[in-house]
């Protein structure tokens, strides 16, 4: 039988499979990826008109803005979820809380190649992907009415994907969304009580315990968590405390881009699975330096989200992280 | 321009998309779903062991009405003893609890929208009784009630409608989110938020959906996703199974007639929806449950499955509405359930 596993951040009930009773790789049902959308495609180089403006691009051989020669394309996102004219004007009705819908949703082309997913690309390309999100968020954490500087990526169409060109998303929010404050409250707890961060305290024991070690190098390593949401979720950390994604040095930006690269083609190979990732950093301005500690967060879409999870918050996740990181560390890549 | 509005229970907010909105019409989905051939139903000649049934007035033991019978694939199960442990920074529990299948009706029927009133006030009955049941083994805290209908909700693919009970020894996050907003908003006002929330719901009518002698169906201010509804009792109680008793016809009128709402205005979706109750409470009387009597109001959310949630959502807690919920309950007040 599986038993419960509760997680020390944000205090969540997990029903987790024991290692003998987990699904395999090939157990999980599988959408396929084919791209069939390029003569049509907004992202595609040489169709630069068809999208907003870029605000940040990695451009060659002196190209103007706004027409070929790029391999990294930031532009504001043609539909964007929140608006980035105009005040908060916060208020309430009644018991409701309400505020005007004031953000920037910005949209990363990750690369030229309509064929090519980020886990396709090389090390170097995905520092040029690093380099955006961190120039965007940098630029956008000026704003005084934003908090919060959320990235994130939806690949495939079960994962939310409208578009099929490799791109991923930057949004600046005026509050902290719900799972972040969460963190940030379960590890305020945690470095009351200790004294010390409970994310680095999670990697002493991921060390210590080995089983669910994926891969690591000097600065970083990726880890399937103990207690995972989905099967085959998979963290990447920094080793040393850092807070803050957007503070991240610059000797760490091709450790981080080769940690991203190996942590995305291990689960292609393994899953090809449509996914999501997103980065959990510290808010805009966050004092307590010692508390948090930024990592990414990757989750394939293997399963439909059953009703008393989405109603309850209880998840049933059918692969142990042992056993998953298993998987995922066997995969050869050469 | 676009809205972020706070859930004042969980306190999440959420994107209310106005300009880029679409029309409720857009989100109507057809799922042409094969449930599955009658004759390999596993529920129309339920052979598993009976954990409990109604029956037709004196027959004792003839045909059942409605019947629950142990989970086929268990997500926990009362076979193992109690124990907790730990295992460095974390807390494990090993598999307890318990999981029951609610066999809805014995006729061969998908949707519970399909079922009489009467029949589905059986089921609630059903749930009552299973609900006082379990609250009597101590280890557990938590007994909630949920239903898939439809792939898309999470369903085996099998035309007979059926909802699923689950006793666990921990409360889920979820609940303990609620739990904690309910009881914040107390302490500082001494009243109950959901009452304060049914009347102003009541009051405003713009997120009304349908309202009976004792409970309203309406949007909720934050929802997470398109045309997520929620029933709240007008009576005052933190526990279902004692606040439902004496309405099981009025809850099983509301529940079908929103059921049908969907299955009309939305051509027939998946859709899931979760009973949210006071956890159990015997041998916890600490400080923590001293005002939950007060301070809780059970409910029922019913969520159709319409739009999937996206990396943003999932990994964030933040979630974008592609449709204000006054536009989604203008649409389901219009349907008619008559038709």
């Amino acid at each position: 039988m599986p038993e419960l596993r509760r997680d020390p951040i944000i205090g969540q009930w997990v029903v987790v499979a024991n290692d003998q009773e987990s699904l395999t790789p090939m157990a999980y049902e599988k959408e396929g990826h084919e791209r069939t959308h390029e003569s049509v495609c907004q992202f595609c180089p040489g169709r630069e008109g068809y999208t907003p403006p870029e605000v940040a691009a990695v451009r060659f051989n002196g190209s103007q803005p706004n027409t070929q020669g790029w391999s990294t394309r930031v532009v504001p996102n043609k539909f964007p979820a929140l608006k980035i004219e105009g005040g908060l004007d916060k208020r309430g009705i009644g018991i409701y809380d309400l505020l005007n819908g004031i953000g920037a949703h910005e949209v990363v082309v990750e690369t030229a190649d309509h064929h090519r997913d980020m886990a396709d690309l090389s090390p170097e390309e995905i520092v040029w992907i690093l380099r955006m999100y961190l120039d965007r968020g940098l630029n956008l954490a000026k704003d005084r009415r934003f908090k919060y500087i959320m990235v994130f990526k939806n690949f495939g169409e079960s994962a939310g994907a409208s578009v099929e060109h490799a791109h991923s998303q930057i949004i600046a929010l005026p509050m902290v969304p719900k799972l972040v404050d969460a963190e940030l409250e379960g590890s305020s707890s945690y470095y009351k009580f200790r004294g010390r961060c409970l994310f680095c305290d999670i990697l002493e024991q991921e060390y210590a315990d080995e089983e669910r070690i994926i891969a690591q190098n000097d600065q970083f390593i990726s880890f399937c968590p103990f207690v995972p949401r989905f099967p085959f979720e998979q963290w990447i950390m920094p080793k040393n405390h850092q807070p803050d994604f957007f503070a991240l040095s610059e000797e760490d930006i091709m450790p981080l881009a080769l940690m991203i690269k190996e942590a995305l083609a291990r689960m292609k190979a393994c899953l090809n699975a449509s996914y999501n990732f997103y980065i959990h950093t510290a808010p805009i301005g966050y004092k307590d330096r010692e508390v948090y500690h930024w990592h990414i967060e990757i989750m394939p879409q293997l399963v439909k989200t059953k009703g008393y999870e989405w109603g309850t918050g209880l998840y049933q996740v059918l692969t142990s992280p042992a056993v998953a990181a298993g998987y995922l560390r066997d995969v050869d890549l050469s | 321009m676009p809205q972020l509005r706070k859930d004042p229970v969980i306190r999440r907010w959420v994107i209310i998309a106005t300009e880029r909105a679409r029309r409720p019409g857009n989100f109507v989905t057809s799922q042409n779903v094969d449930f599955g051939n009658k004759k390999d139903c596993p529920f129309c000649h339920n052979t598993d062991p009976e954990i409990f049934a109604i029956r037709p007035q004196g027959s004792g033991s003839g045909d059942w009405q409605v019947k629950v019978a142990p989970s086929g694939t268990p997500i926990l199960s009362i076979d193992t003893k109690f124990k907790r442990h730990g295992f460095g920074l974390y807390d494990v529990i090993k598999n307890y609890g318990a999981h029951e299948v609610v066999i809805e009706t014995p006729e061969h029927i998908a949707n519970m929208a399909d079922l009489s009133q009467e029949q589905i006030r059986r089921v609630m009955e059903a749930y009552v009784s299973r609900f006082k049941d379990l609250e009597k083994d101590t280890n557990l805290q938590y007994v909630f009630v949920y239903k898939n209908y439809g792939l898309a909700s999470g369903s085996r693919p099998i035309g007979h409608a059926r909802s699923q009970i689950i006793a666990s020894p921990v409360n889920p996050l979820r609940v303990k989110e609620k739990l904690a907003g309910a009881k914040k908003y107390y302490d500082y006002h001494e009243r109950c938020l959901y009452c304060d929330m049914y009347r102003q719901e009541l009051e405003s009518k713009e997120r009304l959906i349908r309202e009976t002698e004792h409970f309203v169906a309406f949007s909720p201010f934050a929802p997470r996703f398109p045309f997520e509804t929620i029933i709240l009792p007008k009576k005052h109680c933190c526990d279902f199974a004692d606040g439902v008793a004496g309405m099981e016809g009025d809850l099983a009128l509301i529940l079908k007639d929103i059921l049908l709402r969907f299955k009309i205005g939305l051509d027939d979706p998946a859709y899931n929806y979760v009973i949210h109750t006071a956890p159990l409470r015997q041998k916890r009387k600490g400080a923590k449950w001293q005002t939950i009597e007060e301070d809780y109001h059970w409910h029922i959310e019913i969520m159709p499955r319409l739009a999937k949630a996206a990396g943003f959502e999932k990994g964030s807690g933040f979630y974008i509405c592609a449709i204000p919920p006054e536009d989604t309950a203008e649409f389901l007040r219009k349907v008619d359930v008559h038709a």
